[in-house]
């Protein structure tokens, strides 16, 4: 086996060079280990995107050769920010974008994963670099309601296939887990501890909903794969066609109402609702034309409230992790997502 | 005195928007220069109301405990009322104000998830804890970032507070 024979990294320098060029070596270093064939890497126009709010996006184009010839490709590099806001686990992801790859879910093809960090500092992964433009709020932008509304159609035709993958053929039971118990159960525990932890204060709105949502676990009609935060900023779009299904961090096995709930949760509506043409009705009963399942509405109803409630966790550990020092941007209580969730529930009972 | 706080914030907004910001080329950095401009923004206009929201808070909040006091466990009940017979603190004193609003948030907490809660209990905890949402002075303010290409998620997308 030839050695490898690394060299001509080249980089634009826009600013933050140390961190760049750490982030050049460690992925030359995780090529190397994964690729151990790889040779004549070059990793070039590496530039950080204004990213997300749990990790850091960069850019970059690389090209490398091995016994299969030689390769080029646009990627992107996603790892985690060193005071990222969720648990998750790049061998997860990896796993669930490897499976899928051989689907009909548009997703990028992953490359390599770095999950303890080891190479990059921090866990990551790479993968293609997809084509179409990130747009939360491409079902309320500019184009005619036709277009709109046919977008709407494709981004439900793309949950139901997720929702209809064999995940038990492609082995992802192993990788991910399967809930043991009610996948509203599993969770409401799992957002429970992380509640807990990154508490500041006492929040007495969210113990209160909590103990709503304790007291009315609903059992899931199938467990499916779920996505865990599906919406149109987390997909790409070009000429009306979604070329990729993105940000897979927090996918796991569970309740198919969990992705349902968080696309018709009302504080949403502006990022995958178009009013009166897309709204709660229509999602669910094309849903249901789609997979089949019938969709208990109370049901439904319990998820909206979790993904609110959720939600609000996730930005008391936006709020921890600032306190801490370890992240750059200011959240505040969530309080505008209490009262949504108190209708919900009044309506509920 | 002069510049007084809201002065000397919104005057140093002003110079992060029209002296730092134009010279950040870096997206990312430039992203969190906003969010740091609107939210030194948002607190210029809300610091001069929370001592007030804090007063009036625990006064409500204490009402709502003295009113669920009688349904509570015998332990819970004693400490609601060990800390409502302590006096108010000084409405000038912010800090005080504070540690006294987690005191009573803190026996909320557990006594509106205590069992035997009447419907007119449940009426009366979810009208507190709404009103009080509607009147926190401190709130998120979305910046929204350029819209990126490829599948570099857009800032404002991922998990993210977009008020409606």
């Amino acid at each position: 086996m030839n050695a490898p024979t690394d060299r001509a990294v080249t980089l634009d320098q826009t600013g933050a060079d140390q961190l760049s060029d750490a982030v050049i070596s460690g992925l030359t270093a995780l090529i190397r280990a994964q690729t151990p064939r790889a040779r004549d890497i070059r990793l070039e126009r590496l530039v950080r995107s204004a990213g997300g709010l749990s990790r850091e996006n960069w850019r970059l184009d690389a090209s490398w050769t091995d016994a299969r010839g030689t390769h080029s490709h646009e990627l992107m590099l996603m790892r985690d920010a060193s005071g990222t806001l969720l648990e998750t686990e790049r061998d997860r992801e990896f796993a669930v974008l490897s499976a899928l790859a051989h689907s009909d879910v548009p997703t990028p093809r992953a490359h390599w994963a770095d999950p303890d960090g080891r190479y990059l500092g921090a866990p990551s992964i790479v993968m293609d670099r997809m084509p179409g433009q990130c747009d939360y709020l491409v079902l309320n932008g500019s184009a005619p309601i036709e277009a709109r509304l046919a977008l709407a159609q494709r981004f439900l035709d793309v949950l139901a296939r997720i929702h209809a993958f064999d995940w038990r053929a492609a082995g992802l039971g192993a990788s991910l887990g399967e809930p043991q118990g009610k996948p509203s159960s599993v969770e409401l525990a799992h957002w429970t501890r992380v509640y807990q932890r990154v508490r500041l204060e006492p929040h007495p709105e969210l113990d209160y909903i909590h103990a709503w949502l304790s007291a009315r676990e609903p059992e899931a009609e199938a467990v499916v794969l779920v996505h865990g935060d599906f919406k149109p900023g987390n997909a790409l779009v070009e000429n009306g066609r979604i070329t990729a299904k993105l940000d897979w961090e927090t996918a796991h096995l569970g309740d198919p109402l969990e992705d349902l709930g968080w696309i018709t949760n009302p504080v949403r509506r502006r990022e995958h609702q178009i009013a009166d043409h897309w709204e709660r009705e229509q999602i669910v009963a094309g849903y249901r034309t789609l997979t089949g399942r019938m969709v208990n509405e109370h049901h439904l109803t319990w998820w909206n409230v979790f993904s609110n409630w959720k939600l609000a966790v996730i930005q008391l550990t936006a709020i921890a992790e600032f306190v801490a020092g370890r992240y750059d941007r200011v959240f505040q209580t969530p309080s505008w997502l209490y009262r949504p969730m108190f209708q919900m529930m009044e309506r509920a009972s | 005195m002069r510049p007084d706080m809201g002065e000397q914030m919104e005057g140093t907004c002003r110079i992060l928007e029209q002296v730092v910001a134009p010279c950040v080329n870096d997206p990312f950095a430039r992203t969190i220069l906003d969010n740091l401009v609107a939210n030194l923004r948002m607190l210029a206009g809300a610091m001069p109301g929370v001592a007030a929201f804090l007063r009036d808070d625990n006064q409500a909040s204490a009402a709502l405990l003295a009113t669920l006091q009688a349904t509570l466990s015998p332990e819970l009940a004693q400490r609601v009322a060990d800390t409502l017979a302590k006096p108010a603190p000084d409405a000038a004193d912010s800090k005080a104000l504070d540690v006294r609003n987690t005191a009573l948030r803190t026996l909320l907490s557990e006594a509106i998830c205590s069992p035997g809660l009447t419907p007119a209990h449940h009426q009366a905890i979810r009208s507190h804890l709404s009103e009080r949402a509607a009147r926190v002075p401190m709130r998120y303010v979305p910046t929204v970032a350029a819209k990126p290409a490829g599948n570099a998620p857009n800032v404002t997308s991922p998990h993210n507070a977009h008020a409606t």
